[in-house]
């Protein structure tokens, strides 16, 4: 298995399908401090990290809608630009326009593409049927659960021909058994049309429960900690030795790095 | 505006409960009946206090509701002093301030979509805008007479009340964009124009058509007091000083309702219009 850095030696014709290699600063903070990994296709990708790692703006970054101060991030050899790839995005608030149907949501990646009206509405049919939401083409957002406006965003992050799907912790605001049955949904849609996904969150039992690699972030500036290949098969058992085992040693390069910084603060305050 | 409160009961996530929410669209339908019935009735009762009050004081200078109706048939039947009917009159000042309207809809809501979306444009031309907004409709008539005549000169004078709620309506709305919407539209690809056409207007389309709304009014009050000014022998204001001339105040009072209820039924029009437009802000407003 790949290291996280092996990725970038080549030039563009990396065997990755997204290639990341990101430093970036906001004025003097440093935000990611040379974060560099790659990304398979049709690989689940998890990101883990304690809150205040920047992952939104790595994601802001991935989906080529803010620039790194130095480094790139390149899809398919390119540097990422949301005009020329087919970037997914399912954000951690409800992202539903409510001024659209359910329908009219789930399109609205395929119309700005510009893809023909006949391909569009099949695209649509398709997905609406998969993701369970039959019947609710023409109900607007604010007639639907919160679940359900998620499961929109997800069907619209699917139903274009994505090159990269990039989720934001993106049930992190449902209930308990609503947030369990989307991750089983997410990874029976996920396994019917094969996508690269990368999902950010801060729960490690869903990191481990939903990826086929997991890479744990520390805190700003960030760096990457480890590089966790879970090689679990589905549908995974959250209870079983070995998911505990891998969840622990996720949970355990967070507290070392979280123990190591504390001590530099020690070190510093003592001087 | 009435509180059209939302009952429809959040779906779960099962989608067997669909038909439960189109039940709910179909009782909210016979809820806006009920107050129809009672402003009739509060009508009804208005007539008849107003009737009886003009029959206890029996004086020519305040006319029941009956002479009213008869001033109304007459007018309507054969016209005023000169022979000009009321549906003339009307239709004058209906064509005045939908013309003026339209220049002011039409001007406003593009620049103030320019002034949402560039806050620094508008911060720079500030003082040359706002002061304008406080000069009232009614004391450019004066300079209006000298500059304008006809047609030109009733549009002008709608237009300066129409333009301002239209725009600045239009300019706060565009405010109200979520963050979160065009970054939905930009991930997926949208340029800015897409974001424009497709996040920012239907965002502020409801502002728009409120200011709309406001405008319509605003160009009621000015085209009365326009044509009180003179200058035409047409239109409902002018009809109303020839009769207040010879003291006949019936005559006056029809023209009164007449301009309120031509004011009412376009505020109506544009309720409507809201309503079948923004169904997706139920919840919200209206």
């Amino acid at each position: 298995m790949a290291l996280a850095g092996d990725a970038v030696s080549g030039n563009g014709s990396s065997a990755y399908k997204v290639d990341v290699d990101i430093s970036h600063r906001y004025d003097a903070l440093v935000v990611h401090d040379g974060v560099r990994f790659g990304v398979r296709e049709n690989e689940f990708l998890c990101i883990g990290g304690p809150s205040g790692c920047g992952k939104t703006t790595l994601l802001d970054l991935l989906a080529g809608i803010l620039k790194p101060s130095s480094g790139r991030v390149l899809v398919d050899g390119k540097p990422v630009d949301p005009k020329v790839q087919n970037i997914s995005f399912v954000f951690q608030e409800p992202s539903t326009l409510p001024w659209l149907t359910v329908g009219g949501n789930i399109a609205m990646g395929l119309r700005i593409k510009g893809r023909p009206r006949d391909e569009v509405e099949a695209k649509v049919r398709d997905i609406i049927e998969t993701v369970g939401l039959q019947g609710y083409e023409h109900f607007y957002p604010h007639q639907i659960s919160g679940g359900m406006k998620q499961r929109v965003a997800i069907a619209r992050a699917f139903a274009t021909d994505a090159d990269l799907i990039l989720m934001d912790e993106p049930f992190v605001s449902l209930d308990q058994p609503t947030r369990a049955r989307m991750q089983q949904e997410v990874l029976d849609i996920w396994q019917h049309r094969r996508r690269t996904v990368i999902f950010v969150t801060h729960n490690l039992e869903e990191a481990v429960f939903l990826a086929d690699r997991v890479i744990m972030l520390s805190a700003k500036p960030a760096r990457i900690l480890g590089n966790i290949p879970v090689d679990l098969p589905r549908p995974r058992d959250p209870l079983s030795t070995e998911f505990t085992l891998l969840r622990a040693r996720c949970a355990g390069l967070l507290d070392e790095a979280h123990a190591r910084s504390f001590s530099t603060a020690a070190a510093v305050s003592a001087r | 505006m009435s509180t059209l409160t939302d009952t429809t009961p959040a779906p779960s996530d099962e989608p067997a409960d669909a038909s439960a929410v189109v039940h709910a669209n179909r009782v909210r339908l016979w809820e806006p009946m009920r107050p129809a019935a009672l402003n009739l009735l509060a009508l009804a009762l208005f007539l008849v206090v107003w009737h009886v009050i003009a029959l206890l004081v029996a004086s020519p200078f305040l006319p029941g509701p009956w002479q009213i109706a008869q001033a109304f048939v007459r007018l309507a039947q054969y016209g005023d002093t000169q022979g000009t009917s009321l549906l003339t009159h009307a239709w004058a000042s209906l064509a005045r301030v939908l013309a003026g309207f339209a220049v002011g809809v039409v001007l406003g809501i593009p620049l103030g979509l320019l002034m949402g979306l560039y806050p620094g444009f508008y911060r720079a031309t500030r003082s040359v805008i706002e002061p304008f907004r406080f000069i009232p409709p009614i004391a450019w008539i004066p300079l209006a007479i000298i500059l304008f005549s006809g047609m030109t000169r009733y549009a002008f004078l709608i237009f300066l009340s129409a333009f301002f709620p239209v725009f600045t309506s239009t300019a706060v709305g565009v405010r109200r964009v979520e963050p979160l919407h065009r970054k939905v539209a930009r991930v997926y690809g949208g340029g800015k124009l897409y974001v424009l056409t497709h996040v920012v207007i239907p965002t502020v389309l409801p502002d728009i058509l409120g200011g709309m709304r406001v405008a319509m009014g605003a160009a009621w009050l000015t085209i009365v007091a326009a044509e009180l000014a003179g200058g035409t022998n047409e239109g409902l204001g002018r009809m109303m000083v020839n009769y207040a001339e010879l003291l006949k105040i019936a005559e006056i009072v029809v023209g009164m309702i007449i301009i309120g209820a031509i004011g009412f039924a376009l505020n109506e029009i544009l309720l409507l219009v809201e309503k079948r437009l923004f169904r997706w802000r139920w919840q919200v407003t209206l």
